[in-house]
């Protein structure tokens, strides 16, 4: 187990700390942090929308009108169904930053140059036509929303490599001295602005006239169905959790990298639930790899489903040191953050403890997955409930009120506990038997002078 | 002193914040103690004197180490250690050797 750790940090890290500094990959997950708030608020009014009260249906059109669901559910709109036009955004705007080139510009000609692609028109049959009519003047939401991700995020990649390309290479009006900086700004973003959207104009145009008719069709056919297929199997839940695992266990955030590049089909996927979610509350939802699913009902504590071995230490330890550890890590474990117990209990570079740190949430993944699926829990409902919230009400909440969901997440912390246990009592007897001055072994010792050389 | 942390989230670094300014406190230290999440890192950077980052970030040091380089502002990742047991009164002294240096 030594040596797989020492070839983790030997092999595995350079390669995962490559792809998370991978500027790309860095804007698109930090583009898509910028829609999070917004779906976190979308999802509260969802969940005023379907609160599972007996009766709450009625009384609510008692009091609002019959249309008071429809006019409840507004920001919805404009948070969920957007998410495509803020991250196209965000996404450049991200980018633009790290090459040191105004951002703002690169953010407004990325938005641009997605709706440049998008089609701005719709086909409506009307009652009793034979056939559809087209409709223009309209930006049909479907795009703009999660089904509009990849090609806002491919867009935004795209327009920003231009517009830096050209902004660096100079290509630019120089306005003289004297004239405003914003004035010149705005003139700087001409050439680049222009070429960008000639560009997607031209790429539009060429695809209008194949049977794919639009950047949305292709995308959806070649990029996105095929990525939200795989990221959504049982199998892509394993090797993302086993990823996570591996890359903590050497102490890098595991799912800050993993989720970067998993972050747009996890989020494709909650949103197709959301949709289904938004018409029957009690409908059959298409997935059960969302982003919730981890955040929920694998990571209860933080990653490695740490909060039984928390509990574990609070209550079981004989070690000072393992007592410690749990006074100081409850507080932030209940809210999912657990630090303290991955570097200060430690189980990074910690061979016994990387064993349980890695079989408990795999072993979650697959209880939880197979219980959705079966239909004995409710799936996650698409309702963004942010990763901090506290585990027992985090499942009520994203299943839409359905209690299953909190009943998952009390046999996951079982589970996890059970996983913990032989190995927690092991790691004790050892922190204990240092405390009281018997010999250490050399195999303690070995972990602890890892831990505080890494 | 101004002394920002950064890990990927920014919650676990702001656990150690508050340690650290009980410790800066206690050593009658004034300035700014603050933590902030990896996309936030660079609209924070101007207003730091030091930048320490959570050990599980660290792959973001060279990249960051650069930015810090131009500004003159030293930067380093904090040792796992003190980060487990949220040791602020070793990472504050951490933050100082290093400004010193």
């Amino acid at each position: 187990m030594g040596g797989f750790i020492s070839f983790l940090e030997r092999r595995v890290l350079p390669v995962a700390g490559r792809i998370a500094e991978q500027k790309h990959l860095q804007a698109i997950r930090d583009g898509i942090i910028l829609a999070m708030p917004l779906l976190i608020i979308g999802s509260l009014f969802l969940i005023i929308g379907f609160l599972p009260i007996p009766g709450y249906d009625e009384f609510m059109g008692g009091v609002f009108g019959e249309q008071w669901r429809t006019k409840l559910l507004y920001p919805v709109n404009a948070t969920f169904d957007i998410m495509a036009l803020i991250v196209s955004f965000g996404v450049s705007y991200r980018l633009a930053e790290k090459y040191k080139v105004d951002a703002l510009s690169a953010g407004a000609i990325s938005v641009a140059s997605f709706l440049l692609a998008t089609p701005n028109f719709t086909m409506f049959t009307p009652e009793g036509a034979a056939a559809a009519v087209q409709v223009g003047g309209v930006l049909p939401m479907m795009y703009l929303g999660s089904q509009g991700l990849f090609v806002a995020m491919l867009l935004a990649v795209i327009s920003t490599e231009i517009y830096r390309k050209i902004i660096q290479k100079n290509i630019v009006f120089r306005m003289p001295d004297g004239v405003p900086p914003a004035v010149s700004r705005s003139f700087v973003a001409l050439i680049p602005a222009f070429v960008v959207l000639l560009v997607v104009w031209l790429l539009r145009i060429v695809i209008e006239n194949t049977s794919f008719e639009s950047i949305h069709n292709i995308v959806s056919t070649v990029l996105a169905g095929p990525l939200n297929m795989l990221g959504g199997t049982l199998f892509g839940a394993i090797v993302a959790v086993l990823l996570v695992h591996l890359l903590w266990s050497v102490g890098i955030h595991g799912a800050a990298i993993v989720g970067g590049i998993m972050g747009p089909i996890w989020l494709t996927l909650m949103d197709q639930n959301r949709m289904v979610f938004q018409q029957n509350p009690n409908a059959d939802l298409p997935n059960v790899i969302t982003q919730q699913f981890f955040d929920l009902w694998i990571y209860a504590g933080g990653s490695g489903a740490t909060l039984s071995l928390v509990i574990l230490m609070l209550f079981r330890a004989r070690s000072e040191q393992m007592k410690s550890i749990g006074r100081l890590s409850i507080g932030p474990g209940i809210f999912n953050i657990n630090e303290p117990v991955t570097f200060g209990m430690p189980i990074v570079m910690n061979p016994l403890l990387v064993i349980p740190f890695v079989l408990a949430p795999i072993t979650l993944v697959i209880i939880s997955y197979l219980a959705m699926s079966f239909g004995l829990v409710a799936k996650p409902s698409g309702l963004a409930v942010p990763w901090t919230t506290p585990p027992i009400i985090s499942g009520y909440l994203a299943t839409g009120g359905k209690i299953s969901g909190s009943v998952l997440q009390l046999v996951n912390f079982v589970v996890s506990l059970l996983i913990y246990y032989p190995f927690f009592r092991l790691w004790d007897r050892q922190k204990l038997q240092e405390e009281q001055g018997k010999a250490v072994t050399p195999s303690a010792a070995a972990n602890n002078n890892n831990a505080v050389q890494l | 002193m101004n002394i920002l942390l950064c890990c990927a989230a920014g919650m676990s670094t702001s656990l150690l914040v508050q340690r650290m300014e009980e410790a800066a406190r206690e050593k009658g230290l004034e300035g700014r103690i603050w933590a902030v999440s990896a996309d936030e890192v660079m609209n924070n950077l101007d207003q730091a004197q030091v930048l320490l980052l959570g050990p599980q970030v660290r792959y973001k040091l060279a990249e960051l180490k650069k930015e810090g380089e131009a500004r003159g502002i030293p930067v380093d990742v904090i040792s796992p250690l003190d980060y487990g047991t949220l040791n602020g009164k070793n990472v504050l002294e951490f933050a100082l050797r290093l400004k010193r240096n």
